[in-house]
């Protein structure tokens, strides 16, 4: 994109005068105006090319007498940086017949199955000969034929007869995603765009492609067919199969989820999806869906109603104190944590409630305050140190701004992480180290920065990374470096001391959080207290009979620690509460299960990883008799007598404002205090 | 007027193309003036020179070495356009083969004149001899000490590396030739004033001078006769200085290379390759496939310089110059050359994409006798909505010879369309006819 | 006031069966439905046919344009995908399901214009009657001709045709 100066310059668009800043390119002035140029190839967020054609216009320059110099071509839109005295024409005689022109073009080798096709209705191929093209077609020749509904990955499928090779999706992966996966194979009216010798598109970020193409070249695999544009009911949603919180469109037909894309949200996601968000919500149509809450009766789970759940569930846990305890997985939201939470503290007297997945832990105070930077300013930071993880797996979209940095802002980047990671290919230093020498490494890029050649010698030789390299790599960091570390760093042995050492490097220290409302759960304070258990301490206790009952809200057990450990609590804890939104291998040792719905059946609000507040409202309608996590803690809170009665999520959202400090004062879509 | 040899002079003697005998004939003498000039003072002799650009387009090559850069802040960079893959032209390739000190004397010559850091050559693939002269030559130049670290004591250092293209012809054009040589698809890159011009920001964004194979061998010449002789020769043209090597081919009885003065008339040049073979001239192609087709009477009487063969309806282009004789179907002409362009285009952009292959598509079906009434009138109008339309040249170079063709040879065209044969039906004509479709597209 | 008999009672009657007397030598206008009845006019729209090509396979394609453009939004078509195994129509799609609810249908035959491939259409059979709302849900195995050609065929079937 050009670069964008403070100055303005005046430019006359169909006679009408407009200042808009110096190098700005035409397409987007004319918006100014409230015109529009057709465009194909052009992406706001995407390098300009200029392939296309679509955006011709015609393009004079004021003489200084007064009269325009109209250039002799009609030049690209997309491409022409505004200049002094330009002069554009949108609406010639001759830009009408360039579009006719280049669509005539585009259409002659598309095959027309406009019909059968997933983008027919939503196309913008179909938009621009609407409006800007040929009625009919001179074209009698035969037409290009290729491969139809290649496969070219799980979730994308290519069909080369409809591509009018824009190459938006090649300068993705190229520029976006960074994985350049996709290139044009052969040239002129054979040139196909496809991946390597057609290996498999194994992109973390493949599903963006399918939303960019503005033919239906590349579709997704999952949605094939599955319905029209005009059988869709669209609404806004938050992808919560990370942390990242990405902004989405639900797409649903008949309360049936049918796909997921992008929304923009330029504090987060801009426009963009993993894979992991777009293609990761078939658990919502999946089969095994609770709906009916089910009772332990000798060996069997029987159907039952809710009041007999929530009495069975009342006296077991009626116990309390440290011989209750839960676990909450990390798609809760924050209503529903914070009233069993509640539930747990005032109700039960217990404070062995927790969240926490990683094998090891901080202590509170080293907790607090886990992201300083916001993942929109990562963008701007000079320099940013990658450590101990894999951006593109923990915290997709968040790695796309630390491309972006690099990319387009030319941010120095260092990469520590003991595997290969999608960052090592634009990092300026990588520091491969040993498996569990995390904190050393750590303590080596401190000693590096304090000229501490010793400590660098020692750390080199205990991590396995060249001397030479820790200090190449400490020479860029700084004041003003983003150090970006995520909580899959606990699950080393030294990744608490490395979080420590990392303090001392200077800069800000993020400690990302993977799971979606995980953020959420530590501002709500979801841990257990001074003298509560934590994640370990509560499976210890249940195997050791020191917990009579375990409320599993919204969680896989199976997350929380080794199989032979997990399956041991669970064999000997006496009462298990399954809280969960699908049949799984936990309900065989649960003594209740209650039919929970995900977090787009149901109100809730979840911060992410930058804690960020998010609200999502329901997009559909639950399974059966199954209910949002905020009114199964509401209906307990009612049945033991602790409150009023909620009738909505934000009632129990304006409660959370407050009564827990993080989040008073904050509105929706701000960062927590 | 007439046959004037300044860059062909030796080009017969195999010595010229080792360093001994290249400084036996004078060379280098040019460089060492050179190193001993102001930089300025170099550019001002090219200018004073009238020298443009002989790759195609005559872009005055002072234009482009004065825009670069005084006050250098990074490197700078040389590239020499040696992708000679207009059909037609093969003036390159013996000025490569033949004399490739000049080459190398013209582009070092350059460099100081631009502060160049680097010069690339940027060959052809497919002329391998042409690189391994060079390869030898630019060897020897190192050697010598007349390439590499401190040139002549001049402090100077220059260096001068080969690339060998891939067999695309779009890769001719100097963004797609810059992107070929960055490593990328070969494919156009965005140009003034959508971007800033290669002299500030070319190769690997830094300054570039880009010139043609010919271009930089007139460098020498000029050092060392000075502008002003060298803009003596073609002065009775509007604004042809020099002399052009002329690549002749077709039917004419001794077609080569044939250097001339510009004001020379073009059956000047067809009388030098000896005259028409096989019967009269029909028509002729002047400057390689892209340009405009000439019929006998435009020919007649057209003098060559950019401005005088445009007046003719006609460009000087790469010098490519086919002469056909009466036996030539033009239809089948413009056939294959539609085949060329179709094949050749780089997918880039659509309206050279679809509308080659779409002219293609048409000419074939004219060709096998399915024309219909009216496809003159598409292919002019496909011609119209590529020409200009295109991302770089190569869309007007595919569209120039059939609206060309179509103007000049209106009349053929149609013949073919009513009958499904061509107007030409001698038997010499049919023995020209290629046998199969010399390349196939899919 | 008085009542004349002749006047009040016997001379309307004999003048309203006198009327019937005179119609009797008239030409019939009803017909004996059901066992009788009528040509219908040649663009007649009412029970929808899913047709087949020649070769059997189903016209319809599954791209639910009907439904798009059926302003009573009583047309649900489910697509899915054609295997070489599992074929149904020509091409990548085919319905899958496809159901109209005919008591929302106004017959306006919009679905039949906005076809891409002629496969719905609607026919002269307007003998849509029943007594389930279940019922009038018209599912893809009841509207797709069991062999090619089947809407087309003269609609009457058994009955006696009325000229």
């Amino acid at each position: 994109m050009a670069a964008v100066a403070s100055e303005t310059v005046n430019l006359v668009i169909n006679d009408v005068e407009i200042a808009v800043p110096k190098g700005e390119l035409i397409v987007e002035s004319v918006k100014r105006l409230g015109l529009e140029i057709p465009i194909f190839c052009y992406h706001p967020r995407m390098k300009p090319v200029g392939m296309c054609r679509m955006c011709l216009v015609e393009v004079g320059f004021k003489q200084p007498d007064g009269s325009v110099r109209k250039m002799p071509k009609p030049q690209a839109a997309c491409t022409l940086p505004a200049q002094d005295n330009m002069v554009i024409f949108t609406d010639t005689e001759m830009v009408h017949r360039d579009r006719k022109g280049v669509l005539e073009f585009l259409l002659i080798n598309h095959p027309l199955d406009c019909p059968i096709c997933d983008r027919g209705g939503e196309c913008p191929l179909q938009n621009n000969t609407l409006f800007y093209g040929p009625s009919t077609s001179r074209f009698i020749e035969v037409k290009r034929h290729a491969h139809k509904a290649f496969p070219l990955s799980k979730y994308v499928t290519l069909d080369l007869e409809r591509c009018i090779q824009c190459g938006r999706c090649v300068r993705f992966t190229e520029e976006i995603s960074g994985d350049s996966e996709l290139a044009f194979r052969f040239r002129g009216a054979s040139m196909q765009p496809s991946t390597f010798e057609l290996r498999d598109f194994t992109s973390k970020f493949s599903g963006n492609v399918i939303e960019i193409c503005p033919v239906g070249a590349l579709t997704n695999r999952e949605y094939r067919f599955r319905a029209r544009p005009w059988d869709l009911e669209t609404k806004p949603s938050i992808c919560l199969e990370c942390s990242n919180g990405c902004a989405t469109w639900f797409d649903y037909r008949v309360n049936r989820l049918v796909r997921v894309n992008g929304r923009t949200n330029e504090a987060i996601n801009e426009e963009w999806t993993c894979d992991r968000g777009k293609f990761g919500h078939e658990h919502y149509n999946a089969d095994n869906r609770l709906t009916v809450p089910l009772i332990r009766r000798g060996d069997r789970l029987e159907e039952c109603d809710w009041p007999t759940a929530y009495a069975a569930i009342l006296s077991a846990f009626g116990v309390g104190g440290d011989k209750v305890a839960m676990l909450a997985g990390s798609s809760l939201s924050n209503e529903g944590a914070y009233l069993l939470n509640r539930l747990f503290h005032r109700k039960f007297g217990s404070a062995n409630v927790d969240y926490r997945r990683t094998a090891h832990t901080l202590p509170p105070d080293e907790a607090a305050g886990n992201a300083p930077t916001a993942i929109a300013d990562l963008e701007l930071k000079p320099s940013i140190l990658v450590f101990g993880n894999s951006p593109a797996d923990d915290i997709p979209i968040i790695f796309l701004r630390i491309r972006k940095a690099w990319f387009k802002h030319g941010a120095r980047v260092v990469v520590a992480h003991h595997g290969e990671t999608e960052a090592d290919s634009f990092a300026d230093v990588v520091l491969r180290y040993a498996p569990g020498t995390d904190a050393d490494l750590a303590k080596g890029l401190v000693a590096a920065r304090a000229n501490d050649a010793a400590g660098v010698a020692q750390a080199a030789a205990a991590c396995g990374v060249d001397e030479s390299r820790i200090r190449e790599a400490a020479a860029l960091l700084g004041e003003n470096t983003a150090i970006v570390t995520t909580d899959s760093l606990l699950n080393s042995a030294s990744g608490a001391d490395a979080f420590r050492a990392l303090r001392q490097l200077g800069g800000e220290l993020n400690r990302y959080a993977l799971g979606a409302n995980d953020q959420g759960f530590a501002d709500l304070g979801l841990v257990p207290g001074p003298d509560g258990r934590g994640t370990a301490a509560i499976l210890a206790g249940c195997a050791d009979g020191s917990i009579e009952s375990l409320w599993l809200a919204g969680a896989d057990p199976f997350a929380f620690g080794d199989r032979a450990t997990v399956e041991k609590a669970l064999e000997q804890v006496g009462f298990v509460v399954y809280q969960g939104t699908h049949k799984s291998e936990a309900m065989g040792f649960a003594s209740v299960v209650l039919p929970m719905a995900e977090p787009a059946e149901g109100d809730g609000t979840y911060v992410n990883a930058e804690r960020r507040l998010q609200e999502l409202r329901a997009v559909l309608s639950p399974p059966g008799e199954a209910k949002a996590a905020w009114r199964i803690g509401a209906e307990l809170a009612l049945r033991v007598g602790m409150a009023k009665p909620y009738f909505g999520a934000k009632d129990v959202a304006a409660e959370i404002f407050t009564q827990v400090p993080a989040f008073r004062g904050v509105a929706f879509g701000d960062r927590l205090n | 007027m007439g046959e004037y040899k300044l860059l062909l002079e030796h080009s017969h003697d195999p010595a010229y193309a080792t360093l001994a005998g290249y400084q036996a004939k004078g060379g280098y003498a040019a460089l060492k003036k050179a190193l001993g000039m102001e930089r300025q003072a170099i550019i001002d002799e090219v200018k004073a020179s009238g020298l443009r650009g002989r790759g195609g387009a005559g872009f005055p090559t002072w234009i482009k070495w004065n825009g670069i850069p005084k006050d250098k802040k990074g490197k700078h960079y040389l590239i020499c356009n040696a992708d000679e893959g207009e059909p037609g032209t093969f003036k390159d390739k013996q000025l490569m083969e033949t004399t490739p000190f000049l080459l190398i004397e013209g582009m070092t010559i350059a460099g100081f004149a631009t502060q160049g850091d680097a010069g690339y050559i940027y060959i052809r693939g497919e002329f391998v001899d042409a690189a391994k002269a060079l390869r030898k030559a630019i060897d020897e130049a190192y050697a010598a000490g007349l390439l590499g670290k401190n040139i002549l004591g001049s402090g100077y250092d220059f260096d001068l590396y080969i690339h060998l293209g891939a067999g695309s012809y779009e890769c001719g054009e100097e963004s797609a030739l810059m992107s070929s040589l960055m490593g990328e698809r070969g494919m156009p890159r965005l140009k003034f004033p959508h971007v800033p011009l290669p002299t500030i920001s070319g190769v690997w964004d830094r300054p570039t001078v880009i010139n043609n194979v010919e271009t930089y061998t007139c460098a020498p010449f000029i050092i060392n006769n000075g502008g002003n002789w060298y803009a003596s020769l073609g002065a009775s043209t509007k604004n042809s200085r020099g002399t052009k090597i002329f690549s002749v081919s077709g039917h004419v009885n001794k077609p080569g290379n044939y250097e001339i003065e510009f004001g020379t008339s073009l059956m000047d040049l067809l009388e030098m390759a000896g005259g028409m073979k096989g019967g009269a001239l029909k028509a002729c192609v002047p400057g390689g496939s892209s340009v405009p087709i000439m019929n006998a009477q435009q020919c007649d009487g057209a003098i060559i310089g950019y401005e005088e063969m445009a007046e003719a309806g006609s460009m000087v282009g790469s010098g490519g110059c086919m002469f056909l004789n009466e036996h030539t179907c033009i239809v089948t002409f413009i056939w294959r050359t539609a085949q060329f362009y179709a094949n050749e285009s780089c997918g880039k952009c659509t309206p050279c994409r679809e509308g080659t292959k779409w002219l293609l598509q048409i000419m074939e079906r004219i060709r096998s006798g399915g024309g219909r009434s009216g496809d003159i009138e598409l292919l002019q109008e496909v011609c119209s909505q590529i020409d200009g339309r295109s991302f770089c040249g190569l869309g007007d170079a595919a569209a120039w010879p059939v609206a060309g063709a179509i103007k000049v040879f209106r009349d053929e065209f149609e013949y073919f369309i009513e009958h499904g044969r061509s107007i030409v039906q001698s038997a010499e004509s049919a023995r020209m006819l290629p046998e199969s479709p010399v390349v196939a597209v899919s | 006031m008085s009542v004349s008999l002749f006047k009040d009672v016997v001379k309307p009657i004999a003048t309203g069966f006198g009327i019937t007397l005179k119609r009797l030598s008239h030409k019939k206008e009803t017909v004996f439905y059901p066992e009788q009845r009528r040509e219908q006019y040649p663009r007649t729209r009412w029970r929808h046919f899913l047709t087949r090509y020649e070769s059997g396979l189903e016209r319809c394609i599954g791209c639910s344009l009907c439904a798009g453009a059926c302003p009573a939004r009583c047309i649900n078509v489910v697509a899915a995908e054609n295997t070489d195994e599992k074929r149904f129509s020509p091409g990548e799609r085919y319905a899958e399901r496809y159901e109209i609810n005919m008591i929302r249908c106004i017959f306006c035959g919009y679905c039949q214009d906005a076809c891409p491939t002629g496969a719905v259409v609607l026919r002269k059979n307007f003998e849509l009657a029943d007594y389930k709302r279940e019922s009038f849900i018209y599912t893809k195995e009841m509207l797709l001709e069991s062999f090619p050609g089947e809407a087309d065929a003269p609609w009457v079937g058994e009955y006696e045709e009325v000229k």
